[in-house]
């Protein structure tokens, strides 16, 4: 997997080299230490439960940004870009394969995606501290809800990198990425209200209650549980969009 | 080193290469030359593996591109026509992590890309992103590229397009050079650069191969050598003078306005007759301003197996 290796730190490069990513980082954390400290002075004020703090935080728009948007924004470059400026020619003339190539630009993405989120962690253990809510915060929701965000934005990424790969337009890629990030968001309230009573059937409602994204943060993850059915829908969602943008990827030679 | 049986290539219902075949001997610097659209670039990205083949056989260093596409592609270094690279990485970035995606082992990696900066001439922009440096320097770049992994087999197509004289030069001798080590595909439709550059010329046009062999076969093969006259005389007594000599064919006289009279015509047989065409003009009386014989060139040759064949062939029709 050496293609991997050396196209993720080319990557991963690209994304530190890149103004929009220090664009996404800065609006993030403005947003994000804004919608924290509210929450965090709510919390003291009102004398709430300490552990519900992490599900809160989650709950944040801050957090829609990042689920939303920021994923098709970080991969639209990723397969539009190297077939707008041609550089796909080079890349698809190295003797690597076409899955190594897929892998290292997923991973890069999701490496930095990653680490957009890590110092929001360290946010939540700075506000614990005296000066701030001086009390002890339960880290286990915090790490379950960091867990499902990363497991979630793989997927979303994977997605984003699929989108990427079907054109050469960057702000379709993008927008493409995003709609569908917004169907995920959106779709299970959508059905529920159009299918009215059929919603409450069983079966319907547990295939709903599996699509329903940021319900089911709320009320697993950001709470320290975890469902193995929703580690298996993201994990076999990451592979089914990277199994298509490797073959969206190979189809090139064929055009 | 490459070998290329009836290829054929289709993007719908039009044909690039239809039925295409030549051969590659290792050490060979072989000028790949056509007109714009006549299936070069197609050929080349079905030799490095960036397009399947709709037909036929192409192997390149013994491996064949539809098996054994990896292998191919590690015996290849490719210059692509439009030379893309990364704009947001230095030159050396650039280098490095191309050297690292042909599996150039790490402790090899730095004295490889060295090398190959030295030997395109890019040591100077190392440290420049390569956005920023100029079209000349992208070019010996994407060479450095394909040189980075010392492949034996180098495919170029069109090195020089959009260079000024200078740097055509410049690209032009590092071929040279790079022939002693490596064989070459050097695609071109620049004739004069490929006739000084290559050992061997393939003419493609329309998908189809329409000659194969040395610069001087092809200019033998094709148009004869003119001779030129321009005298102090009427074309009459020009075309008069000359009737003894035999050899000559199809005269063709242009009044220059001054008195004097060009004439052209086809020498259809071996030897020097500008003796004999002195002698013949003297003993008419006609004082000769210049006399000599025009060697033909590629340039006719490649117009009359393109554009000229295809000329012909609509007056047939």
């Amino acid at each position: 997997m050496n293609g991997t290796l050396v196209t993720l730190k080319k990557e991963l490069m690209s994304y530190f080299y890149s103004p929009v990513s220090y664009l996404i980082a800065v609006l993030f954390y403005l947003w994000r230490g804004y919608e924290v400290r509210s929450t965090v002075r709510a919390f003291a004020v009102y004398q709430l439960d300490q552990d519900l703090l992490p599900s809160a935080c989650f709950g944040l728009t801050s957090t829609f940004f990042m689920v939303l948007l920021v994923p098709g924004v970080l991969t639209m470059r990723c397969f539009a870009e190297e077939r707008r400026s041609g550089s796909i020619e080079t890349l698809l003339t190295a003797p690597i394969r076409d899955v190594e190539v897929v892998l290292g630009k997923w991973l890069a993405a999701v490496a930095f995606y990653s680490l957009l989120w890590l110092p929001t962690v360290l946010l939540m253990w700075v506000l614990t501290l005296p000066p701030f809510l001086d009390t002890h915060l339960e880290f286990g929701p915090v790490f379950t809800s960091y867990c499902g965000m990363f497991l979630l934005s793989s997927m979303l990424l994977a997605y984003g990198c699929f989108a990427s790969s079907l054109t050469d337009n960057l702000l379709l890629a993008a927008i493409v990425a995003i709609l569908f990030n917004l169907g995920l968001l959106k779709l299970p309230e959508l059905l529920r209200q159009e299918l009215g009573a059929t919603a409450q059937e069983p079966l319907v409602e547990q295939v709903l209650s599996k699509l329903d994204v940021m319900g089911n943060f709320g009320q697993w993850w950001a709470r320290g549980l975890v469902d193995t059915s929703q580690i298996w829908f993201y994990l076999g969602g990451t592979m089914f969009f990277l199994f298509l943008t490797v073959l969206s990827f190979g189809a090139r030679r064929v055009a | 080193m490459i070998s290329v049986r009836d290829l054929r290539k289709q993007f719908g219902s039009t044909a690039a290469v239809d039925g295409l075949s030549f051969e590659v001997s290792r050490g060979e610097v072989l000028g790949f030359l056509g007109p714009n659209g006549a299936g070069k670039t197609t050929t080349i990205r079905v030799l490095t593996c960036f397009h399947p083949a709709t037909s036929g056989e192409v192997r390149v260093g013994g491996f064949d591109v539809r098996t054994q596409a990896i292998e191919v592609r590690r015996c290849i270094g490719y210059l692509p026509e439009n030379v893309p690279l990364y704009p947001d990485l230095r030159v050396d970035e650039y280098l490095h992590y191309r050297a690292a995606l042909k599996g150039v082992p790490r402790k090899q990696r730095k004295s490889n890309v060295e090398r190959a900066m030295e030997r395109a001439g890019v040591l100077e922009v190392r440290n420049k992103l390569v956005g920023h440096v100029s079209r000349g320097y992208r070019q010996r770049t994407g060479l450095a590229d394909a040189l980075v992994a010392n492949p034996p087999i180098l495919i170029l197509d069109e090195p020089t397009s959009g260079l000024d004289p200078n740097q055509r030069r410049r690209i032009k001798q590092l071929v040279k050079d790079l022939a002693q080590e490596h064989t070459i595909l050097f695609s071109s439709h620049i004739l004069a650069e490929v006739q000084d550059v290559t050992s061997r010329i393939v003419v493609i046009h329309r998908g189809r191969l329409r000659a194969d062999g040395t610069a001087a076969d092809l200019i033998a093969k094709g148009s004869s050598r003119t001779l030129r006259v321009e005298a102090h005389a009427d074309a009459e007594t020009l075309r008069r003078a000359l009737v003894p000599i035999r050899g000559l064919s199809a005269p063709r006289t242009t009044d220059l306005g001054d008195g004097t009279t060009l004439l052209l015509a086809a020498i259809e047989q071996q030897g020097d007759l500008r003796d004999a065409v002195a002698q013949a003009l003297a003993a008419a009386g006609v004082r000769v301003r210049e006399l000599r014989v025009e060697l033909p060139t590629l340039e006719e040759y490649f117009y009359s197996v393109t554009e000229g064949a295809d000329r012909s062939e609509e007056g047939v029709a």
